[in-house]
């Protein structure tokens, strides 16, 4: 039980890099999920329907530059002497990632002119955050040691949302080379808040001639935070109240948005074949409950001058403290706005090139000891490409992979996957079909499992679906 | 399929999965994690000459010059709380040929006074004014008292008259805050 709760606890303490490349799943026919990061992916079953609340559930959460090993790993050093040097191991391109998507109700099906449609509805969380750097640093040790240095808000970069998703979509074998496939979506967002694109500095500078020791400056500050969906929950009052508010919303009762998948599966020769698909091109048009406050100006302080004004009896001096903070309120007003905001999803790109070996095989019958020339290789090895788009710059991971039929019982793939921060995560997915169930998880960076604490990659998808063949 | 090849796979993964567990970790450690921002913030300035000794609305001299500020900062919880050390440094320039008493009393909101620096500065000349610097460093006790105050005031005193003296007394000071969060 306890390795049980460590298995399940882990992702939430520690670690992991890419939170939405989805590299063991992609191009994974045996596992109708894929079919949500390649619309074009090839089907092999007449029908699916997915365990409801159980067809899908992946996890993610953790950092791009440290585990949780680094800080609270045992050592003679001082926890705070680790964090500063952690601190100053980091930059502004770390980030924090979580997500979780939760699949609520999966279909699809194979019509007589062989175009596989498939819908459901799943519910997402998304967070993620750019390690605020400079502010980090200023929260850690002051600005005492750091005079003269700009400490900039466009490190403050930070986006959450949770949303629920409606889609359906279909895939057509084009001619004999070429599968097409799309999906739309309907997002409904059950809340959001994002603060990005920031701009401006603070500064404390010794000036020469200055009025005071030193000036403290914040310069052409514009910072925003927009938010949707969350001052109506906080109003809501009770537990019972938000969670309705929350279900309805899940239920195309939030703010709404469109979107769509594309995908593609181009047979290069017989042995060799690309894919490639674009997810989320779509936004979420966030109009009603919305509340987002934006602070804009300049604003130097010297310090309190005082001016020791001739009084008469009972007469008070200047108010110099109120000042200040009015001083500063005049030069950078907070602003609360209520209007409506577009916020585009994170498109993500995937693509692959894979080459087939082995004998071929008909995946649809038993055919263990491969007697029969079937329709797909019974090995292939392929590389993938992964990119996100994140509010500063997007983030790529490329893995190379092995994949293995086992006849209709199993199909397994094991993936190399190296990216920005890591060069030694190996993954590994598994499905398996006994008579129409279905059944698949898949685990990265696998290498980490012994300690995942020591972990930045680790991510983990399982569900449970029914697959049905007409002819069986 | 071969059904031994079957379980093994699986059997790898499970086992992979469920052994896996964090090791050689301290949580716990959690408790000793203390921020200790030091910050540096500009405190008052003030320049003063002859003419601020004269009362413009009675038309007469005065040897003592007295400012008030409110100061709340100290007064916020989490200063009281996390501040562990203080440090003023006062800079002082006097170019004019007269000494000077700078008092800056801390007062809480009974107009109590609970911290008090008095500063004496020599006579100078425009030619070679007077530098004093004072550092007052605060702690442990001196913290408890300064972290009362909401107000400030000021005195600057001097011993005889401005009149007909030239030159001025001018404040620059900064503090340095010592947190432990």
């Amino acid at each position: 039980m306890r390795n049980l709760l460590c298995f399940i606890l882990i992702p939430l303490l520690g670690c992991l890099t890419y939170g939405q490349n989805k590299q063991i799943l992609y191009d994974f026919g045996d596992i109708p999920q894929s079919l949500l990061v390649n619309p074009a992916t090839t089907m092999e079953q007449d029908y699916h329907f997915g365990i409801p609340f159980l067809s899908q559930f992946s996890f993610h959460f953790g950092s791009s530059g440290v585990s949780a090993y680094d800080i609270f790993g045992e050592s003679n050093v001082d926890i705070n002497t680790r964090i500063t040097n952690v601190l100053y191991s980091l930059d502004k391109y770390d980030f924090f990632s979580v997500n979780q998507q939760l699949e609520i109700l999966s279909f699809g099906w194979k019509n007589p002119k062989g175009i596989y449609f498939s819908g459901g509805i799943y519910e997402e969380l998304d967070v993620f955050t750019y390690f605020p750097y400079d502010w980090a640093v200023l929260a850690w040790e002051g600005n005492s040691e750091h005079i003269g240095r700009q400490f900039h808000f466009r490190d403050i970069s930070v986006t959450a949302e949770l949303l629920s998703v409606f889609h359906f979509g279909a895939n057509k074998r084009i001619n004999d080379k070429l599968t097409l496939g799309a999906r739309g979506k309907i997002y409904s967002s059950i809340a959001h808040a994002s603060s990005t694109d920031n701009e401006g500095v603070f500064t404390t500078r010794v000036i020469e001639g200055s009025d005071n020791i030193y000036r403290h400056r914040v310069v052409n500050a514009n910072v925003t935070v927009q938010t949707s969906g969350i001052q109506s929950l906080s109003d809501a009052g009770s537990g019972a109240a938000v969670a309705n508010e929350m279900l309805s919303r899940v239920f195309l009762g939030g703010n709404l948005g469109l979107g769509v998948d594309l995908g593609a599966t181009y047979q290069i020769k017989d042995n060799l074949v690309a894919t490639a698909s674009l997810i989320d091109i779509g936004a979420v048009f966030h109009t009603k409950d919305t509340e987002s406050y934006v602070a804009r100006g300049t604003h130097n302080l010297d310090g309190i001058e005082l001016l020791f004004p001739a009084l008469s009896d009972g007469e008070s001096s200047y108010d110099y403290y109120n000042d200040i903070e009015d001083n500063f309120d005049n030069d950078i007003p907070v602003d609360t706005i209520s209007s409506s905001y577009t916020q585009f999803r994170p498109l993500k790109v995937n693509a692959s090139i894979k080459y087939g070996f082995g004998k071929k095989q008909n995946s649809k019958v038993c055919d263990c000891l491969n007697k029969n020339n079937g329709e797909d290789w019974r090995e292939e090895v392929g590389l993938q490409l992964f990119a996100i788009k994140r509010p500063i710059k997007a983030q790529f991971a490329y893995t190379a992979y092995y994949k293995r039929k086992f006849g209709d019982f199993l199909t397994g793939k094991l993936t190399y996957t190296i990216d920005q921060y890591s060069a030694t995560n190996l993954g590994m997915g598994l499905s398996t079909n006994y008579n129409w169930f279905n059944f698949y998880i898949a685990v990265d960076n696998i290498l980490k499992y012994s300690n995942v604490a020591k972990a930045k990659n680790v991510s983990l998808q399982f569900g449970f679906n029914l697959k049905i063949d007409k002819n069986e | 399929m071969n059904k031994p090849i079957y379980l093994l796979i699986w059997s790898a993964l499970i086992m992979v999965c469920f052994t896996s567990c964090v090791k050689d970790t301290d949580f716990d450690q959690a408790d000793d994690i203390v921020l200790s921002p030091v910050l540096e913030l500009d405190f008052i300035y003030f320049t003063l000459g002859q003419s601020d000794y004269f009362n413009s609305n009675t038309g007469e001299e005065r040897l003592v010059v007295t400012d008030t500020t409110d100061f709340e900062i100290l007064n916020e919880s989490f200063v009281r709380d996390d501040l562990k050390r203080a440090e003023y440094l006062f800079e002082l320039e006097n170019s004019a040929a007269i000494s000077f008493l700078t008092e800056f009393r801390y007062l809480n909101e009974m107009d109590e006074v609970v911290y008090e620096i008095a500063i004496p500065i020599s006579a100078g000349s425009i030619a070679a004014p007077e530098l004093t610097e004072h550092i007052e460093n605060i702690e442990t006790q001196g913290i408890i008292e300064l972290t009362q105050a909401s107000k400030i005031v000021v005195n600057v005193i001097i011993p005889s008259s401005f009149e007909n003296i030239e030159g001025a007394l001018n404040l620059q000071s900064k503090t340095t805050y010592f947190f432990e969060i």
